[in-house]
């Protein structure tokens, strides 16, 4: 069982890349579960065409630790993918970084990662902004990150950020920097850009996924791309990024960049005048 | 049944039952009460925290450790000295350690601060064979990686490192501390090295945390039938034996609630076959040596040691029987010795009239109906004010029960003895049945009470308020 790790800006499009990638993975016949570990319980629509299953940390809540079950918090999606969400507190209230941990724990305990699963998706939110979010990467689980990126300052500020956490837990054991997927915005010079930052980083650009109206199309439809119209060509790009991640076996401790340095970056390549 | 006082938290009536009343049976069939579940709002509960339950009752009591609390300083405090785990080791209980947590490490992280105090106090105590870390709410709300944290202190250290996920605001009570210490002292101790030696004829005792040296009235009587102790968990044990009780043929267990855990891991994993004893009262312990012995075959020994030592303290509960024939007893503890001891109770003439436990699942109150008389009041984590009310309705003449309700006790006339920790213990086996006795009747028939009567009864009784 390959346990990946999807990390990103939010905005950036991480869950939608991530359900796309799933989707394809899944077409490619490969079984998967994906646990969203974002308070705002949005990794899973698309896979699920807009179904809401209730969140674990809600069944918890309402129903009682000992009145969770797998059949109540894990619903079916596309090509069979596993769907779960972990749910958490609205803006503003609680731990959201806490109810990450819980989930996890309720999944595992529950008996959620089970031998015939090929992949666990986590997909998180934003940054790694506290222990709780860091859980997915804990000894035991994801060793292998993905990190969601644009030629845009802020997005691969935020990248540059989530690689300093998954050097920290690289020290600790097996999570590793797997790779930067560009979802394209368009930005001048972007792909160059975005592979020279991966390159600092210590890693690669695995796949340079264009930006194209299918995507919205399909997001409208609550399906992922391959899900609404495998002929989209969008639909073949996911279809590229899921064969890459699959044979991807490069893993590595990353090696953040300086503030200055990704400065100079966006100056070196005509981002900044 | 609903007392007066819970006018407003009608929630309290699934929680108190008569046993023989409104479909609770006389043979104890039907009797249900609701326990082990959250505490109702308004009731002000006196149960522990997970922090405690595995702290205080399952870790604490290992005696060549560094008891290490994650957390702020006051966690660490007020968990610390308060139950008589005693062992034979000048290490044990003597000090306390924390990593001290404060605002800026629950800011910024406190694992750095959690390596660093593990690292100090191991090298200041070079000593102690382990560190035992409990981890507290709040470095459990900031993620800090505790696990992490112990195995890469163990690699520092060379010495075996154990994370305690005991966060106080998991599970309802302390009960879920006792499992989680269970589940992670199963996990990271037992079976972690394999001795070559012969364990025939070898069992642990489960479940016994040794207060004021319970451990020194029993062991002896198991050790002459021919049976060897290798592990006692966890009162006066080493870390050493916690990794190799797995090699034992039997578990016997006495606490019931607090370690059943761990015996029954050991069954799955290691076919280790378990039985449920009470090493308290005369009879029970005299059953607990029996079937011991049925189960190794020394079934002679076992007899020739029950008559012995039966002999030996005859005379003196008899003469504490005649003292305490006929009075009743309220039992309030935990959980289990509300179940034990109705049966030591009546081997000294008397009878329980109301038994209550903070943290009773189920199967404790399934032993409770069972073990007492129709009639009885049965409570499940009561309160204060429930306390109160009981002890004036039903009169009894002894109060069993913990510090916290010692001076309740007393200020509305009642005999009280300390089960928890005990008054000049040990109250386990034989010998520890006459301390019990002799503490009982000291409280029953101290020339207090009747001072009392004649001085300041009449004054409470007195129908003219000036004179009060």
């Amino acid at each position: 069982m390959r346990q990946v790790a999807f990390y990103g800006k939010g905005g950036i499009g991480k869950s939608t890349t991530q359900q796309n990638t799933a989707a394809s993975l899944a077409r490619i016949g490969k079984r998967i579960m994906v646990v969203g570990c974002d308070p705002k319980a949005d990794c899973t629509r698309l896979l699920l065409n807009g179904r809401r299953q209730p969140t674990v940390l809600d069944t918890l809540r309402e129903e009682g630790p000992e009145n969770v079950s797998l059949t109540k918090v894990l619903a079916d999606g596309y090509g069979g993918v596993k769907c779960v969400e972990s749910g958490g507190p609205e803006p503003g209230v609680g731990c959201g970084g806490r109810g990450v941990i819980t989930s996890i724990q309720t999944l595992e305990n529950l008996g959620a990662y089970t031998d015939d699963l090929d992949y666990v998706f986590y997909d998180v939110l934003g940054d790694v902004v506290c222990g709780g979010f860091a859980m997915p990467i804990r000894e035991g689980y994801a060793e292998e990150i993905y990190i969601v990126v644009s030629g845009e300052y802020m997005a691969m500020y935020a990248a540059n950020n989530i690689s300093k956490g998954i050097k920290k837990f690289a020290a600790r054991g097996h999570a590793r920097l797997a790779g930067i997927v560009c979802n394209s915005r368009q930005v001048e010079n972007e792909k160059e850009l975005v592979d020279e930052f991966a390159r600092r980083l210590n890693t690669k650009m695995i796949y340079f996924i264009p930006r194209s109206k299918d995507v919205q199309k399909a997001e409208i439809n609550k399906k992922t791309v391959i899900d609404y119209d495998p002929n989209m060509p969008q639909a073949q790009e996911y279809l590229n990024l899921a064969k890459i991640i699959e044979e991807n076996k490069d893993f590595r401790v990353p090696t953040p960049i300086t503030i200055d340095e990704l400065e100079d970056l966006m100056k070196e390549f005509g981002i900044v005048d | 049944m609903l007392l007066k006082c819970d006018k407003t938290i009608p929630e309290r009536k699934k929680h108190i039952v008569i046993k023989g009343e409104n479909g609770c049976g006389g043979d104890s069939s039907g009797c249900e009460i609701a326990c082990n579940v959250p505490t109702t709002p308004g009731d002000m509960t006196e149960r522990g925290c997970t922090y405690a339950g595995c702290r205080g009752v399952v870790g604490g009591p290992v005696k060549d450790v560094i008891q290490m609390t994650h957390g702020p300083i006051g966690c660490a405090y007020y968990s610390w000295g308060y139950r008589p785990h005693l062992a034979d080791s000048d290490f044990h209980m003597k000090y306390i350690f924390v990593s001290d947590i404060d605002e800026s490490n629950i800011i910024f992280g406190g694992e750095k601060k959690l390596l660093q105090s593990i690292i100090e106090a191991s090298k200041e105590f070079p000593e102690a064979k382990g560190v035992f870390v409990y981890n507290t709410c709040p470095t459990a709300l900031i993620g800090d990686d505790g696990k992490y944290i112990a195995k890469a202190a163990q690699e520092k250290i060379g010495k075996p490192v154990v994370f305690f996920p005991c966060e106080g605001f998991r599970g309802v009570s302390q009960s879920q501390g006792h499992h989680v210490g269970n589940m992670t002292i199963f996990d990271t101790l037992v079976g972690s090295v394999e001795p070559e030696e012969d364990y025939a004829y070898s069992i642990n005792i489960v479940g016994d945390y040794n207060i004021k040296n319970d451990e020194k009235t029993f062991e002896h009587l198991f050790e002459d039938m021919g049976v060897n102790i290798i592990t006692r968990f966890t009162g006066n044990v080493s870390i050493d034996d916690l990794k190799i009780m797995h090699k034992a043929q039997l578990n016997v267990v006495h606490c019931q609630r607090s370690a059943t855990y761990i015996a029954d891991m050991m069954r799955e994993k290691y076919n280790t076959p378990s039985i449920n004893v009470t090493l308290w009262g005369i009879s029970n312990m005299s059953n607990a040596l029996r079937d011991v012995a049925k189960f190794f075959g020394l079934e002679k020994e076992a007899e020739r040691i029950i008559n012995t030592e039966t002999a030996k303290i005859k005379p003196k509960i008899e003469y504490y029987k005649k003292r305490l024939e006929g009075k009743t007893v309220f039992i309030y503890q935990g959980a289990p010795r509300a179940w034990h001891w109705p049966d030591l109770m009546r081997e000294l003439g008397m009878e329980v009239v109301v038994a209550a436990t903070t943290f009773g699942h189920e199967d404790d109150y399934d032993k409770i109906f069972k073990k007492v008389k129709k009639g009885t009041l049965v409570i499940d984590n009561p309160n204060a004010m429930e306390l109160e009310e009981i002890i004036e309705t039903y009169k009894p003449d002894l109060f069993i029960s913990g510090n916290k309700e010692k001076y309740l006790a007393y200020k509305l006339g009642t005999s009280f003895v300390n089960g928890h920790t005990y008054e000049t213990g040990p109250y386990a086996g034989y010998s520890g049945m006459v301390n019990f006795a002799r503490d009982i009747d000291r409280a029953i028939n101290t020339p207090v009470w009747e001072m009392l009567r004649e001085k300041a009864w009449p004054v409470k009784n007195n129908s003219n308020p000036e004179v009060v």
